[in-house]
């Protein structure tokens, strides 16, 4: 048996007048604790409370905010009025700004800040609250979207966490865009902080509310977002209220593993698992973050190619063009997360659960056909299962430079075993010709991933290159410039060097072929067209023993033939073939130099050299064609 | 069998009876209350101890089962389900209101009662609950008279010891409904709760109850007393039967108007004890 005793009533007296003092006097600034900065909560009542200040944010109508005389909440003398201008309003694109003291003022002790509010017409405002400084801004606080009507209305932003707010300098801040492409008008009043006890059931989020699990190693960083604050209003309805990350206190569970700063930043130190979680106040927000971590990370090598052959989707090395997207999130049937993570500021792309995944690059596509090759590299950090294979697809947007219209082409080369090894980086150069169904490749849109038993990769130097294969079909530069003393040469075609005299470039033999001398960045260069044979006559016979080699320097995109012939009376002549086309090493931005030594053309009589011949087709650029030592 | 005494409850020294709220927030100390002492038997209580998950205690609870509005044009639809209605496992009962597609109707709840396990005329009976919140939301600790088989409401009489409006957390509504003075005509008065509301912490909701008076607490605090004087001057005096209780959250209705996309779900009545004094 028990006996209770339910409340003395000497106590129940006594709460009820302590009750009364309190809630009938909470505006006496007096009944509050003595503090180091001013608790006045006064932002804007009839006019601009001590202290305060106003700037404008850039870009607004600076003249976008009044005091207002005339309008005011419950007939008091002024309000805040904020005229927001009309769309292409050369004045400015909007109104707002921040209404901020010199010296904080601590606001520990209330709970919301409220006004009175009315527009001209039912309108949005873009954001509101306060928290911003002009400074680090550190414990801003706002609300999104507030709604105003034509009615004077009281409106609520909650404190996330009053307590922070011991030196609190932005007093308020808004700003507001056009409505439609329309101006209209809004008024505040009465603006100040309150403790009102009624702003209730406050709940936070962390990466909106999920737990999230990553593999991780040394050095990777990551930033915690989709930090969600949420208060119920004395109305009953859930606000959502934006907050900094300086609201929350961060947590790991194994800071040896992982730390977190005060701004939700994480950065692994270790191998093992550590958890990360955070508060708001003494409220544990949802969602957490679950760091894996295998240790040290290799890094993928760095790419060697020059930038000038390079056209980078995603290097650090080389400027990226613009991409849409590196996980299209293809519904339905994608299963491909991002876990993307940065290791010592380099970036890496992580797609996990992976089945096949898109990166688009449509604005603009990519002209392709000055590359040779794609480059890859990625890494599998799992073991590779029997059966497992990698495909990578490219596709051509067509002239038309969207994806589905009818002239896309796509080609798909696949990856598998040795290729394919687990825990070590993979660097991929896939010839663009071993696509074999990408008949055009100036408009390419996508690179897809398709995976077979690979649940989970790294890729990382993205890019396409030329390894000097693919030339453009007239240099864009001069042939090298010759390296022999002039007094070692016997010159027929050179800038460098004093050429046989009355030499006839373009004898008439008969041929189709169409000789013309042009300039390439500003020097004299043989030009072959259309080459069929070409024939080169020495305004006199050359004795040449004394020489050792012919050099020429020869340029060309398209040729798949091409000789050159030494020729004494007789005739008697000697060809000798050379390489085509120009563009791989050891060409020079396709110029290729060849010395070739002159024993090559025996039985050609070096002693009375008449002539020299060139045969094959393509287009041919030369220069620098002379006998040296 | 537990025995349960409150001493002295109201035996302070005090000036003033009737304090209406705006004078709980003067700051005029001199707003007190006087309330004569009395002597309450315990007759009746659930402490609503008991595992998790586990319905309430069925020798004292019974279920009001269905939707249809229940004159109110309520949305819900009251189950005997756990998740609608069970102990916390901690020594509370927890009504649960829900937004799902449940018999025909867009939100669940649950409501429940004494009638036939329990009734009981006159003497004090209190609640401690923490409130659920809301637009539409609208929970209640309220009694019917049990005297439904010969009568017809309003005639069996109707006490509203706890009544909100989830849209309005702060205020409680205590009415009495009778003949003459029934639905929105019913006798009324608020208690609210001043920089606080009634769901942020649990708070006591009584009424006591004698054959000329019927005086509404909140917190121990009387701010509502309705004597039979008073209600025949507007109707008939109906409240000298047995009544039995019901807790139930409704949502929507004639009385809270209706839920938004804003609203909460899901909401919890949490109740920590029902009590009856004699």
């Amino acid at each position: 048996m028990k006996t209770y005793s339910i409340y003395s009533s000497k106590k129940i007296g006594f709460a009820i007048m302590s009750l009364l003092l309190i809630l009938g006097c909470q505006n006496d600034f007096s009944d509050l604790q003595e503090a180091k900065y001013s608790v006045n909560p006064d932002v804007f009542i009839d006019t601009f409370s001590p202290g305060l200040n106003f700037a404008a944010f850039g870009g607004t109508v600076v003249t976008g905010f009044q005091v207002d005389g005339n309008v005011s909440y419950n007939k008091s003398p002024a309000s805040m009025r904020f005229d927001v201008p009309n769309v292409n309003d050369p004045e400015g694109a909007y109104v707002g700004g921040s209404y901020f003291t010199s010296v904080g003022r601590d606001l520990s002790g209330y709970d919301a800040l409220t006004f009175w509010a009315k527009s001209s017409q039912s309108s949005t405002i873009d954001v509101i609250g306060f928290g911003n400084d002009f400074g680090a801004n550190k414990y801003q606080a706002s609300i999104s979207g507030l709604a105003l009507s034509t009615v004077w209305k009281k409106y609520i932003i909650p404190i996330p966490d009053p307590s922070k707010l011991k030196i609190e300098k932005g007093m308020l801040f808004l700003s507001e865009g056009p409505e439609n492409g329309k101006g209209y008008t809004f008024w505040l009043d009465e603006v100040k902080f309150e403790k009102l006890g009624t702003v209730s059931h406050g709940q936070s989020s962390i990466l909106n509310g999920t737990d999230k699990v990553e593999t991780s190693f040394i050095g990777v960083t990551k930033t915690i977002d989709g930090l969600i604050s949420t208060f119920n209003l004395p109305n009953g309805v859930n606000q959502s209220v934006n907050v900094t990350p300086a609201y929350f206190v961060f947590t790991s569970s194994n800071p040896a593993v992982a730390t977190v700063d005060e701004l939700g930043k994480v950065t692994t130190i270790g191998s093992g698992t550590a958890v990360i979680t955070a508060k708001l106040g003494d409220v544990l927000a949802k969602g957490s973050l679950t760091i894996n971590s295998a240790g040290t990370f290799v890094n993928a090598p760095t790419p060697t190619q020059d930038a000038s052959k390079v056209i980078s989707i995603y290097t650090e090395k080389y400027p990226n063009v613009p991409v849409d997207y590196y996980n299209g999130y293809w519904a339905p049937y994608q299963t491909t997360k991002s876990a993307d993570f940065t290791v010592n500021g380099d970036n890496v792309l992580n797609y996990t659960n992976f089945n096949f995944v898109g990166i688009q690059f449509s604005a603009p596509t990519v002209d392709a056909s000055v590359t040779s090759h794609l480059h890859i590299d990625i890494f599998m950090p799992n073991a590779i299962a029997a059966g497992s294979s990698f495909k990578v697809q490219l596709v051509d947007f067509g002239a038309d430079g969207v994806a589905g219209g009818s002239d896309d082409k796509s080609s798909t080369v696949t990856f598998a075993s040795p290729t394919l090894v687990t825990k070590s980086w993979i660097g991929l150069n896939i010839p663009l010709s071993n696509f074999s169904g990408l008949t055009s490749k100036t408009h390419i849109g996508q690179i897809i991933f398709e995976g077979t038993n690979i649940t989970n990769f790294y890729a990382d130097n993205i890019y396409f290159y030329n390894d000097g294969s693919i030339i453009p079909s007239v240099p864009t530069t001069v042939a090298p410039t010759p390296t022999a003393l002039s007094a070692n040469v016997l010159s027929v075609f050179s800038d460098a060097y004093t050429n046989v005299a009355g030499t006839d470039l373009n004898p008439s033999w008969g041929q189709a072929t169409v000789a013309s001398q042009v300039l390439i960045a500003g020097n004299n260069t043989l030009k072959y067209s259309g080459l069929n044979y070409q024939g080169i006559v020495l305004g006199s016979a050359q004795n040449v023993t004394s020489k050792t080699y012919l050099h020429l320097d020869y340029y060309t995109s398209n040729s798949t033939s091409l000789k050159v012939y030494l020729i004494s009376p007789g005739p008697v002549e000697k060809p000798y073939v050379l390489t085509v086309p120009t563009g791989p090493s050891p060409s020079v931005n396709g110029w290729r130099s060849i010395d070739i030594p002159l024993t090559a053309f025996s039985p050609v009589n070096l002693s009375n050299i008449i002539q020299l011949k060139f045969d094959g087709n393509g287009n041919i650029y030369l220069d620098n064609i002379y006998f040296r030592n | 069998m537990k025995n349960y005494l409150l001493n002295k409850r109201y035996a302070l020294l005090v000036t003033l009876v009737f304090v209406l709220m705006l004078s709980m927030v003067s700051c005029n100390p001199e707003a007190v209350q006087k309330v004569e002492q009395r002597n309450w038997q315990l007759t009746w209580s659930d402490d609503f101890e008991g595992a998790a998950g586990v319905l309430p205690d069925a020798t004292k609870w019974t279920f009001d089962i269905g939707n249809g509005g229940w004159g109110n044009q309520e949305l819900q639809y009251y189950t005997n389900r756990p998740e609608n209605v069970s102990l916390d496992g901690t020594g509370n009962l927890v009504i649960t209101a829900k937004s799902e597609s449940f018999g025909g109707s867009s939100f669940s709840s649950a409501r429940i009662k004494t009638e036939g396990l329990f009734t009981q005329a006159y003497g004090r009976f209190e609640a401690r609950i923490k409130t659920p919140y809301g637009p539409g939301i609208w929970p209640a600790f309220w009694m019917l008279g049990a005297n439904n088989q010969t009568a017809v409401w309003p005639q069996i009489g109707e006490i509203d010891i706890m009544e909100l409006k989830g849209h309005q957390p702060n205020i409680n509504h205590g009415s009495l409904h009778g003949p003459g003075y029934s639905g929105g005509n019913a006798i009324t008065d608020i208690y609210a709760l001043l920089n606080d509301r009634f769901d942020n912490d649990y708070h006591i909701f009584a009424v006591e109850w004698d054959a000329d008076k019927i005086d509404f607490f909140v917190d121990n605090y009387l701010y509502e007393r309705v004597k039979k004087s008073d209600v025949n001057s507007k109707g008939e005096w109906v409240f000298d039967h047995p009544f039995y209780l019901i807790l139930n959250i409704a949502v929507g209705g004639n009385f809270v108007g209706f839920p938004t996309a804003q609203t909460p779900f899901p909401q919890k009545m949490m109740i920590d004890y029902v009590k009856v004094y004699q």
